[in-house]
């Protein structure tokens, strides 16, 4: 799965902005199976720390799509099983070091594969050994995580352990109540969060938090209505979403913004309307893609988060996406109900 | 991530065949760098000559995050060497360094220059301020306090540089509040009144700058408990903000930054559970008095800019938090609730969805 950006630019495809612009389902699909090709380009090689997560995105959208098996199912399960390291974590890529957050994306692709049996016909207890990893990366004094042995922690990675243990039946190797002490020290005052105590509010940041209040059954924890308020403030005229006040819109918050609002059951505070329409500008009609403003290059990631926020939005001919896991909703249930 | 505004100019679809052989010795030439940086990792070799390559291979790809770890690796193996080499360490007490903390601060120094013009290049890269991180806390752990509190001396004149760039840099900001938490630590002092200054002097050169609005409300209460201010002084700094935000929203009451710091201030005359008040001994009148006297300038800021619906917005949430106070209310009535959710309703159509939710809480 290639992390390139392009070729396409985003509502450029034939040149001008199509005046009643459609989900363009097919292309998308072509573009993301066309990825991996795409090996004579400097970029696919300088984005190989990101390939597991591409994978995570591309499949993802894939689902949504309704084409699920658009892509070889065992080639993705054999380069997936590839990046798994000693220590429990798996890595970007085959000889990449194990990080919390590609340790995630690979849980998400194997859940997303059913194929967590086969995993641990080759890794025996495998899925133990990921729960110790993640486990171990946490922080008993003050609940947080860490995204690897070098430390740095950020509530990205609490998310992250959570949901990939979640995925795995294993929360309980972790502290959830110190997460959501956690998390409830790194709201400020508008009801938002920041990274850490003390930060300013962002969006992504408020993903991560409700994220975890939401897998910690503790969205009571939220001041819903102050939080609410400052999400729907992000919504800019163009319809588009900004991650913070007084920045500029783009694709990917249509996710972080959306849903953490969906979350707390306030989806109905911004105009879905402007917002689907936004992100419809932003697709490439003629070679697929979605990028993260109209005008600019598509990539895999903004595909995936603008389809994933569409399916919020209840865009027809979508599959639903669940907005905690940002995983199709039927193989969130599939999982946790079986 | 992968490509956020990557506008170039129409990319041609078909490259020529000189940029597509060009492009070709390029990868080939990343490639065999890179398994070669590979092959010396996986053989554990944390010489200097890795230490080199790793230099090379970063530099073209700051986001390679196992790089990175594996430079870390090298460089703890290299401060041991030199452990091993001499220098005892009972001299590394003191102020002077020992020859092996001579190197060690060379070789930290080395890395943080190295560095800076990746972070000018790449300021949103994770990776590069998580080393840097884990470079200083090597320095602390390593050499005498006076050595390391020179290091991160250096640090606050770097993210003083990085925020003059662009004063709205999220990791820049966030790197200036663990600098001053390092330097508060390592000097036994509390900086909150030179860092509030620092906000002021920010947000006069441009009022629009949400995080610097963000950081000097942080500050207040640090600031005020550090000099263990009395009940007259903390009233004085409630005042005092409020004037100095007013002056701004007179300037431009379209600037939502401006209007998430008044919002700040009003939250402190109204403390609820779990959020406590910079002033904690407003008597109720008190409270009264102040939320009386905001809620009419807010409403005097209608006058010429009848438009502005953080006027109408924020008079709707204070009059909400006034009615919790007292409810005999003598400061509006129904009606002006009425026309300035109606007014709200009409300015700001995107939200249309709130806006209702709002008119059923407050039953109008
Ligand atoms: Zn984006």
């Amino acid at each position: 799965m290639s992390l390139v950006a392009g070729p396409g630019r985003g509502g450029l495809g034939d040149g001008q902005f199509s005046q009643n612009p459609k989900l363009c389902v097919d292309k998308h699909v072509a573009y993301i199976q066309s990825l991996d090709q795409r090996r004579d380009e400097l970029d696919y090689w300088l984005t190989e720390h990101l390939r597991v997560s591409g994978i995570y995105w591309g499949l993802t959208a894939l689902h949504l799509l309704g084409h699920p098996d658009a892509l070889p199912r065992d080639d993705l399960l054999k380069y997936i099983i590839s990046c798994f390291c000693d220590d429990g974590g798996f890595g970007a890529a085959p000889g990449h070091d194990s990080h919390m957050l590609y340790t995630l994306s690979a849980v998400q692709v194997l859940v997303t594969l059913d194929a967590l049996e086969e995993f641990e016909q080759q890794i025996p207890r495998g899925k133990d050994k990921i729960g110790r990893f993640i486990a171990d990366l946490q922080n008993r004094e003050s609940g947080t995580f860490a995204g690897d042995r070098w430390g740095e922690e950020d509530t990205r990675f609490m998310f992250a352990g959570l949901l990939a243990l979640s995925l795995l039946h294993l929360k309980h190797l972790v502290d959830i109540d110190k997460c959501v002490q956690y998390v409830k020290s790194c709201q400020n005052f508008d009801g938002a969060y920041g990274v850490s105590p003390g930060a300013e509010s962002h969006s992504a940041r408020v993903y991560t938090c409700v994220g975890t209040l939401a897998l910690a059954g503790r969205l009571d924890a939220a001041d819903t209505d102050a939080l609410a308020g400052w999400l729907s403030e992000r919504q800019l005229p163009n319809g588009g979403l900004n991650g913070r006040p007084e920045k500029l819109e783009d694709v990917c918050y249509s996710w972080w913004v959306l849903s953490s609002m969906a979350m707390i059951g306030r989806l109905h505070w911004i105009d879905k309307d402007r917002l689907t329409s936004f992100i419809f500008q932003c697709q490439d009609p003629e070679n697929g893609g979605i990028a993260d403003r109209p005008g600019d290059m598509v990539d895999v990631f903004h595909t995936h988060f603008g389809l994933a926020g569409l399916s919020l939005l209840g865009q027809p001919g979508l599959a639903e996406v669940d907005p905690t896991y940002c995983m199709p909703k039927q193989v969130v249930e599939r999982v946790l109900n079986g | 991530m992968a490509s956020h505004g990557v506008s170039r100019p129409a990319v041609a679809a078909v490259k020529s065949e000189q940029a597509r052989r060009q492009e070709l010795a390029e990868i080939e030439k990343y490639k065999s760098l890179s398994e070669l940086v590979n092959k010396k990792k996986a053989e554990n070799d944390l010489s200097l000559d890795a230490l080199d390559l790793t230099t090379k291979l970063v530099s073209l790809n700051p986001e390679y995050y196992t790089l990175w770890n594996y430079r870390r690796l090298i460089l703890l193996r290299l401060f041991e060497q030199e452990q091993g080499n001499g220098g005892s360490t009972g001299s590394e007490a003191t102020d002077a360094l020992s020859p092996r903390q001579q190197v060690v601060e060379e070789l930290i120094t080395a890395d943080l220059q190295f560095l800076i013009p990746l972070f000018f290049k790449n300021p949103k890269c994770y990776w590069l301020w998580n080393h840097r991180d884990w470079l200083l806390q090597q320095a602390q752990a390593q050499l005498p306090p006076v050595t390391a509190l020179k290091l991160w001396q250096g640090e606050l004149s770097l993210v003083g540089k990085m925020l003059s760039l662009d004063s709205r840099n999220f990791h820049g900001w966030g790197y200036r509040r663990t600098v001053i938490a390092k330097l508060e630590q390592l000097q036994d002092t509390n900086m909150a009144e030179s860092e509030f200054e620092y906000t002021t002097k920010v947000i006069k050169a441009s009022l629009s700058n949400f995080s610097a609005w963000h950081y000097r409300g942080n500050l207040i209460p640090r600031l005020l408990d550090s000099c263990q201010a009395d009940s007259t002084t903390r009233r004085k700094r409630l005042n005092d903000e409020f004037k100095f935000i007013e002056q701004a929203l007179w300037t431009d009451p379209y600037d939502q930054s401006l209007w998430g710091y008044h919002q700040l201030l009003i939250l402190n005359i109204v403390p609820t559970a779990g959020r406590q008040s910079f002033v904690s001994d407003l008597t109720n009148s008190e409270r009264l008095d102040l939320l009386e006297r905001e809620f009419k300038g807010t409403r005097d800021l209608l006058e010429g800019a009848e438009k502005c619906k953080w006027i109408y917005q924020a008079l709707l949430q204070y009059a909400e938090l006034y009615l919790e106070l007292d409810a005999s209310n003598r400061l509006f009535t129904t009606q002006d609730l009425r026309h300035w959710l109606d007014q709200l309703k009409e300015l700001d159509t995107l939200r249309t969805g709130r806006w209702n939710d709002l008119e059923k809480k407050l039953n109008l």
